[in-house]
């Protein structure tokens, strides 16, 4: 597995102004590797993000799959939605049944992996509840088991833990690591929590609010699972909140109009 | 496994509606109580009306014209009327479905049948169902032709509207997930489109019997 995102531009004509989300974007991603696209708010990360799922469309430059362009959704990339999507009107079992229904999955091979991935999930038991019945971490590993049902060659997540409080969102961070550890999935997640980047990636790509350029690619080698209180740990975390506070000084002042794009 | 009634609410989260009627619901002994305080203001003053006038003829008392109902309602005349009303209220509620349910799918996903219909569907909308009686008449004869034409037709456009806002209202995050799990167009609308708009299409199926019942004649 191989991703490739090549010259990547994204540009929203508002009013008669371009505004430049994304230019001259690339930067490739290896099988098994977690990355974090990690950069302030408005600085295109989300739209990068959606652009390789395949939601919307690039103004230009392209993404490549194993060699092979990609343009639109496919099973081949699996999405975890930071208000995690999952389809209210249906149990767990259903919605983790249903990607694989979609891409024809014999019924006792469906069956097999549905058990394995709530085995993996620790959702035994919740096959029958609905979204609406699980608690914030329960719907998370749902969402995430859901998107790795389809066996997609990498998963996409949009800030999954955006909408929860800090505490929870350590404990998520944590349960979610040792999911990710038992299918080991090529992940590229968005997040604007440092903390958080270095805590489950294997390297974290910084990106500036101005024009969404690359700022820095940065390996992290620590040991899983990571030791918040590491001095090793402190110390990146350190060099990305300069960075970051770098990215988000540099930029000028926004106009209205697309200060609101950004928030959008 | 709750009963198929709770599934319809469950997913209705988004509907304010619905759900105060749930949690009216668990008060059912105070809803009783409230109803007979209902019932029990209108006779009261359905009494004083007929005091005041003294006349049988322009207000009879609460007392006599329940007396007169339940004579009515074991006539075998009324009975067969209540079920030919009934019928025609069925039936054109079926068209009403029929029509309205496809039409409002159809011109909520595509913005093209939208520019295409709202027009019209506006317009028709505004003339008075009176208007349509003579029409209905030369159109359909004397019988049930004209009735069920006019029940399906009031019918029609609840559905139609609530069938078109409870598609427009699904998030997009629904059809970008089902997409990328490899959904393909059918397989989204029977099993997003459909369910997900299902609260509104309930919506609007009730206001149409309502308004059914309105348009007997």
């Amino acid at each position: 597995m191989e991703l490739e995102v090549e010259n990547l531009s994204k540009v929203f004509i508002n009013d008669n102004t371009v505004h430049t989300v994304l230019r001259d974007l690339s930067f490739s991603v290896q099988e098994g590797q977690f990355v974090t696209l990690l950069g302030p708010s408005g600085c295109g990360k989300t739209t990068l993000l959606t652009i390789i799922a395949g939601f919307q469309a690039a103004s230009g430059g392209r993404i490549l799959l194993n060699g092979r362009q990609v343009a639109r959704p496919g099973p081949d990339r699996g999405f975890v939605f930071q208000n995690y999507a999952l389809f209210p009107w249906m149990t767990v079992r259903d919605n983790i049944l249903y990607p694989m229904k979609q891409q024809k999955v014999p019924a006792k091979e469906r069956e097999q992996r549905l058990q394995e991935l709530l085995f993996m999930a620790q959702l035994e038991g919740k096959e029958k509840l609905y979204p609406h019945q699980l608690s914030g971490g329960m719907k998370q590993r749902t969402a995430f088991i859901r998107a790795l049902a389809g066996k997609p060659e990498v998963l996409l997540m949009d800030e999954p833990l955006g909408a929860v409080d800090f505490q929870m969102r350590q404990n998520l961070q944590e349960e979610l690591e040792s999911l990710w550890l038992k299918d080991k999935t090529t992940v590229i997640m968005v997040t604007h929590d440092v903390d958080e980047a270095i805590y489950l990636s294997d390297r974290v790509i910084v990106m500036s609010a101005l024009e969404g350029k690359v700022l820095e690619d940065l390996p992290v080698k620590l040991p899983r699972p990571r030791n918040r209180k590491d001095r090793e740990y402190i110390k990146t975390k350190e060099h990305l909140m300069d960075l970051l506070k770098i990215a988000v000084n540099k930029r000028p002042e926004p106009p209205e109009a697309q200060r609101e794009l950004c928030l959008a | 496994m709750e009963p198929a009634g709770d599934k319809a609410r469950i997913y209705n989260s988004r509907n304010a509606r619905l759900i105060r009627e749930k949690v009216m619901d668990s008060f059912g002994q105070k809803k009783i109580l409230y109803r007979l305080i209902t019932v029990a203001a209108v006779f009261g003053i359905w009494q004083l009306a007929a005091n005041h006038y003294q006349s049988e003829f322009m207000m009879p008392s609460p007392l006599k014209t329940m007396i007169t109902f339940t004579a009515v309602v074991h006539d075998a005349d009324v009975i067969k009327n209540l079920l030919l009303t009934l019928r025609r209220v069925l039936t054109g509620f079926a068209y009403a479905l029929m029509i309205g349910i496809p039409l409002g799918f159809l011109m909520g996903y595509s913005k093209a049948a939208m520019q295409l219909f709202d027009p019209l569907i506006d317009s028709l909308r505004q003339i008075p169902i009176m208007a349509w009686v003579p029409l209905t008449i030369v159109w359909f004869g004397l019988g049930d032709g004209p009735t069920v034409f006019l029940i399906a037709f009031t019918g029609t456009f609840p559905i139609v509207m609530n069938t078109i806002a409870g598609v427009q209202n699904i998030s997009r995050d629904y059809y970008n997930a089902a997409r990328s799990m490899g959904a393909k167009p059918w397989s989204i609308f029977a099993h997003i489109i459909v369910p997900a708009s299902m609260p509104d299409i309930l919506i609007g199926s009730r206001v149409a019997i309502g308004l059914g019942w309105m348009s007997v004649i």
